[in-house]
């Protein structure tokens, strides 16, 4: 399987004088529109996150606003690096890592919920110690269980309508995994156990199964929802404070109160009293124009949008590059599920397929919900725009993942060419060089 | 192949579902930009953009030598947020690792508690979740800095919860100096030239519009239409420092002696009517000023009316001479020192002197309430608005019209009043009583006599200034261009210097040996007032006079009112000295060199040549240029002859307050030495010092400026 695995060295295989970028590219693998994809996502980041820290920037740095440009400059070489080493690895190597990964991510998972740091209220986030970062734990959890799921789905596809030895062995990580990730993070959760079904359902497992699942599910959510219709009560003046009386003891019960009141917001809110996040969004994105916005820099919401450069950076995106430079950014994420498609219909290897499919689609999705939120389609949450809301370790692992489809994809490529390989292997290199 | 299909029909319609998904996030913007569009757009300018005031920056006050007399000094606030995120963090285990560090820094810094008790006070706070915690108020920019340095503090406001208010104050760097003159730029009830220039001072706030970020923090947005903060302009007094300096030690020493209610003493350039210095003390209601003897600035007396005593009768003479009714010479019978004019209207002399038949000047010589009372009372009962008219000629009516607000009216009756009663009116006014006047009205008189009969309008602002460059100058202003005849003028400066030359005269004893001619009059009253009356015996002691008699430079009135049973009370045992004390700086310092006109030694003498070098560097010296240095004693300096010989020089003595002799120094060293005692040095010319504008050994206080003349 590994490339160029020949006895005799080929002449382009010898470093010559063309230089270290030359070799970089040639060894470079993989998708091309992917990798186009993720170069025009870290450009649109470059700019956005660039602009929407102007405020944080005064606030927190008497206006240095390159730091946070430097920044960001250093996470993309970092996601980069990434990247590029991770689609070096075989992806079968990943299969034999995806358990291993499940089972470091579960006490991690543990131990964020019971000494994490708190960022923007929920406990999601863990200090690593040397580089002194934070990162959010179930951004780790999360490739790990789909990496995990694509390889219980590859492996289980003769059984996999069996509620006992197809369905239970898929379903349970994922219940652990939104479990622990829910008291933190409850949109988190949904999001990950959503995607999860519905890899479980492209994956075959039995409808059946799927559906009752999901009828569990709907128990504590519906309990929040319906909590919320119970304790809201329009607004009278006396009434308020009974209200709040109720949110504030509920609040005391983990992030429950959260949650009830934002389910509240969303179901009730009128123009008054919609959250402060929403109203500001919605501000930007009145500002942008039809097909071009206020310009590159020329965000006005940035500064009241409380995390412009994070979860409402789509926002920023419609303010400043009005609806078509929304549109441009829906479009580019669609391509990049539809490469993932493609990459899974090539691949001959069942792991492989499902994996590039599984990560494709979770990126697609959280994609789509950040967006979601910005629009107000959704209550807001904080899920981030992969590749484009400022670094931070869900950066580093949305990286991850585009690198591991692209290890996949390399490797098809690689298989697609391999019959040719021990009669002409020049034309081997030529074959993938022309691609 | 059966199964991949499968699976690739279920993708398919999963990625149908998401670009529906997609069509529908887009749509939904359309609609918000759109169709709600104009409600959002209007919705984000009224949530966040203000106008904000900038506020102006008040100008200062400029002393005539260039120091700040009052400024605007940044201070701050210090509030603690004991439920800010980071304090509370982890159990507040932020607050608990720091607390002892941060005490034991408090402590250090402000020096005002122990790291015990701030520790007692942080604990507290935090305890009570006090969300406004006030910490310490007006630390100063400096200590500012450095709190900004401590523990926790220097994790910024959002873990450390400590939050600063800045706000302006203003200061005065010579505290007491004029304190009340260049007054409190207080809110409201502003005093002194803080509030006669208040509009200039004060500039204008600008405005700007802003945006608000959150976090309490606000961004200027569109800098165009901005408009800025009109800084206060800066104004320049006449005061001088040194001048000051010494008027109010002078004045405090004296009335600490002697225990003094209150008093004023006032400087005035004769040319000008420039006020250079001003000082009121009083015992004010904070008697907490244990530094100066209990007294403080505490009100302008200076531009108090008060029945003014003896010092009046240099109008009386003014009016007696003008009229042509006496002349110096001719004679009145002071009666032994009383005089009755009925069994009620008694005059009496400060003493019984027992004289009878003087002259005139003898009289205002001596000081003679007898004298004065009878040559007024003889001379216009039958007119008395002919006096009167005299007085207002002299303007004793009417405000001095200094730049100050709160001058009182004088009160001068006429007999076109009511109630106007010759017999109890006309003497009394002769020697200064029945009447009331200012100690700055009796100056401005005294300086006009000193002037050469032009009256000069006092002042206090010579100039206002902007950002250094000058914007208006106050030029001196002529009240009266000439009082009186040039007889008259040459009679009453006669009389003046008499007062302190003529044996007998009331200031003879105060100013015999004196190296100057002083003219001035003495001035001893009782007081009567709100609080006090005549039989209380509390006694106005006053001195009104000006110097150097033949060529006037500064006119000077010193008004003290003493306790009650003081047992110095004369006018020339009060205020006089003061006077004097005052004038023996100001001679020294000014007038004797310009008088002298010759301080640059031109004349090269090279019998006299002489050196004065350091002891360190004549060490070095010593063997190339072939001096013989005998470095056995402990001297710093030494003068090197003609001879090559070095030897012990004093140039200065031990006490830090006396001018140095800087003569055959180098610059280096004269500079050295000045600095080291706070002397400004301005240098004239290259080489060595040949002459000093302050003369060695006499007292120079610091920071006052002394000009030396190189060859």
């Amino acid at each position: 399987m590994m490339e160029n695995n020949t006895v005799d060295r080929l002449f382009t295989q010898i470093p010559s004088f063309e230089g270290v970028k030359g070799s970089v590219l040639e060894k470079t693998r993989g998708d091309k529109y992917i990798w186009g994809i993720v170069i025009i996502l870290a450009l649109t980041s470059v700019l956005v996150v660039y602009s929407a820290t102007g405020s944080l920037a005064y606030k927190k740095n008497h206006g240095n606003v390159e730091l946070y440009l430097f920044k960001q400059l250093a996470f993309m070489f970092v996601g980069m690096l990434i990247i590029y080493f991770l689609h070096k690895v075989n992806y079968t190597v990943f299969s034999r890592m995806a358990s291993i990964l499940l089972v470091i991510s579960i006490p991690l998972l543990i131990y964020t919920l019971a000494f994490g740091a708190k960022i923007n209220e929920g406990t999601r986030w863990i200090k690593v110690p040397i580089i002194n970062m934070t990162f959010q734990t179930s951004d780790f959890a999360k490739i790990a269980l789909f990496m995990y799921l694509s390889r219980v789905l590859s492996k289980k596809q003769e059984d996999i309508k069996d509620f006992k030895k197809g369905f239970l062995p898929t379903i349970i990580p994922v219940v652990i995994v939104c479990a622990l990730i829910m008291p933190a993070n409850l949109s988190n959760a949904l999001l990950t156990g959503a995607t999860s079904l519905l890899l479980m359902f492209i994956g075959r497992v039995s409808l059946k199964h799927i559906i009752l699942t999901i009828a569990l599910a709907m128990i504590p959510i519906a309990l929040i929802i319906s909590l919320a219709v119970i304790t809201y009560k329009p607004k009278v003046a006396d009434e308020e404070s009974k209200k709040e009386a109720i949110l504030e003891k509920l609040t005391g019960v983990g992030r429950l109160g959260t949650w009830v009141k934002r389910t509240q917001d969303f179901i009730y809110g009128s123009n008054q009293d919609i959250p402060y996040q929403v109203q500001q969004a919605k501000m930007a994105i009145a500002n942008g124009g039809i097909l071009f916005g206020k310009g590159p820099g020329n965000s006005i919401a940035r500064n009241y949008l409380p995390q412009a450069y994070n979860d409402f950076i789509f926002a920023i995106i419609i303010e400043e590059y009005g609806l078509f430079g929304g549109a441009f950014i829906m479009f580019i994420y669609m391509l990049f599920l539809f490469r993932g498609i493609r990459i899974f219909r090539k691949c001959p290897y069942a792991f492989g397929a499902f994996l590039a499919l599984a990560l494709s689609f979770t990126l697609a999705i959280q994609a789509i919900a950040n967006m979601a939120v910005n629009v107000n389609i959704v209550p807001v949450t904080g899920v981030t725009l992969p590749l484009i809301s400022m670094g931070g370790s869900s950066f580093l692992f949305t990286c991850a993942a585009i690198g591991i489809i692209l290890s996949v994809a390399r490797n098809v490529e690689q298989a697609e060419s391999k019959p040719l390989e021990p009669v002409m292997v020049p034309i081997v290199n030529t074959n993938i060089i022309n691609e | 192949m059966d199964i991949k299909k499968d699976i690739l029909w279920r993708v398919y319609m999963i990625y149908i579902v998401i670009i529906g998904v997609c069509i529908l996030i887009f749509s939904k913007a359309v609609y918000i930009q759109q169709v709600e569009g104009a409600k959002w757009r209007n919705l984000g300018d009224t949530l966040h953009q203000r106008t904000q005031e900038i506020e102006a920056e008040r100008g200062t006050i400029y002393s005539e030598d260039g120091e700040m007399l009052s400024t605007s000094i940044p201070y701050f606030d210090v509030y603690i947020d004991f439920n800010a995120d980071g304090l509370r963090d982890k159990k507040g285990k932020l607050f608990k690792d720091n607390i002892d560090s941060l005490s034991i820094g408090l402590a250090n810094l402000f020096k005002d508690k122990s790291s015990d008790e701030y520790k007692r006070i942080l604990k507290q706070g935090y305890k009570e979740e006090n969300r406004y915690f006030s910490l310490k108020k007006s630390i100063n920019y400096s200590q500012y800095l450095e709190m900004k340095k401590l523990p926790l503090v220097r994790l910024g406001k959002n873990k450390s919860g400590f939050i600063t208010d800045s706000k302006s104050l203003r200061l005065n760097p010579y505290q007491m100096l004029a304190f009340r003159t260049i007054g409190l730029a207080r809110d409201t009830n502003k005093v002194g030239l803080e509030l006669a220039y208040d509009t200039l001072l004060k500039g204008k706030n600008g405005s700007r519009v802003v945006r608000y970020v959150g976090g309490g923090i606000s961004m200027p947005i569109d800098e165009d239409e901005q408009e800025d903060a009109q800084n206060g302009k800066d104004i320049v007094s006449t005061i001088n420092v040194f001048i000051q300096e010494v008027t109010e030690q002078s004045l405090l020493r004296m009335m600490r002696e002697n225990e003094a209610e209150h008093g004023c003493a006032i400087v005035m350039e004769t040319a000008t009517g420039k006020i250079k210095a001003i000082a009121n003390l009083g015992r004010g209601r904070d008697t907490s000023n244990a530094k100066n003897g209990g007294y403080w600035e505490d009100n302008n007396y200076a531009l108090f009316a008060t029945e003014p005593g003896s010092t009046f009768k240099l109008a009386t003479m003014f009016a007696l001479l003008e009229d042509k009714k006496v002349n110096l010479h001719s004679t009145i019978d002071l009666q032994g020192g009383k005089w009755e004019l009925n069994d009620k209207l008694i005059v009496y002399d400060a003493e019984e002197h027992g004289k009878n038949q003087v002259s005139v000047k003898e009289a205002f010589e001596l000081s003679s309430n007898v004298g004065m009372a009878k040559l007024a009372w003889f001379n216009y009962q039958n007119n008395p608005s002919q006096f009167t008219k005299r007085l207002h000629q002299l303007n004793m009516d009417m405000l001095t019209g200094i730049d100050l607000v709160g001058e009182r009216n004088p009160v001068i009756h006429k007999p076109e009043e009511k109630g106007w009663n010759n017999r109890s009116m006309l003497p009394w006014m002769a020697f200064g009583y029945s009447l009331q006047v200012t100690p700055l009205r009796t100056l401005t008189l005294y300086n006009a006599i000193a002037n050469k009969g032009k009256m000069m309008k006092p002042y206090l602002v010579s100039s206002v200034k902007e950002e250094g460059s000058l914007v208006k100058e106050f030029n001196p202003t002529v009240l009266n261009d000439k009082i009186c005849s040039d007889e008259t003028l040459s009679q009453l400066s006669e009389c003046l210097k008499g007062v302190c030359s003529e044996p007998g005269a009331t200031g003879y004893a105060l100013f015999k040996g004196s190296p100057y001619k002083v003219a001035g009059k003495t001035g001893t009253s009782l007081v009567q007032d709100r609080t006090t009356s005549y039989v209380d015996k509390v006694y106005q002691s006053s001195f009104v006079g000006y110097f150097p008699a033949d060529n006037p430079q500064y006119t000077i009135c010193v008004v003290i009112k003493n306790k009650k049973g003081a047992k110095k009370y004369f006018g020339a045992a009060v205020a006089g000295p003061v006077f004097k004390e005052i004038a023996d700086r100001l001679y020294t310092t000014y007038v004797k060199d310009v008088a002298n006109n010759n301080y640059v030694v031109a004349k090269k003498d090279s019998s006299r040549y002489h050196s004065i070098l350091h002891r360190d560097d004549i060490r070095q010296l010593a063997p190339f240029a072939g001096v013989g240095f005998n470095s056995t004693t402990t001297a710093e300096w030494f003068e090197v002859n003609k001879n090559n010989k070095s030897q012990e020089y004093a140039v200065t003595n031990n006490e830090n307050n006396l001018m140095p002799l800087l003569k055959g120094m180098s610059a280096k060293d004269a500079v050295f030495l000045c600095d080291e005692k706070g002397i400004k040095v301005n240098i004239k010319g290259k080489g060595k010092v040949t002459a000093q504008s302050i003369s060695p050994n006499s007292p120079v206080e610091k920071g006052k400026s002394v000009e030396l003349f190189l060859n």
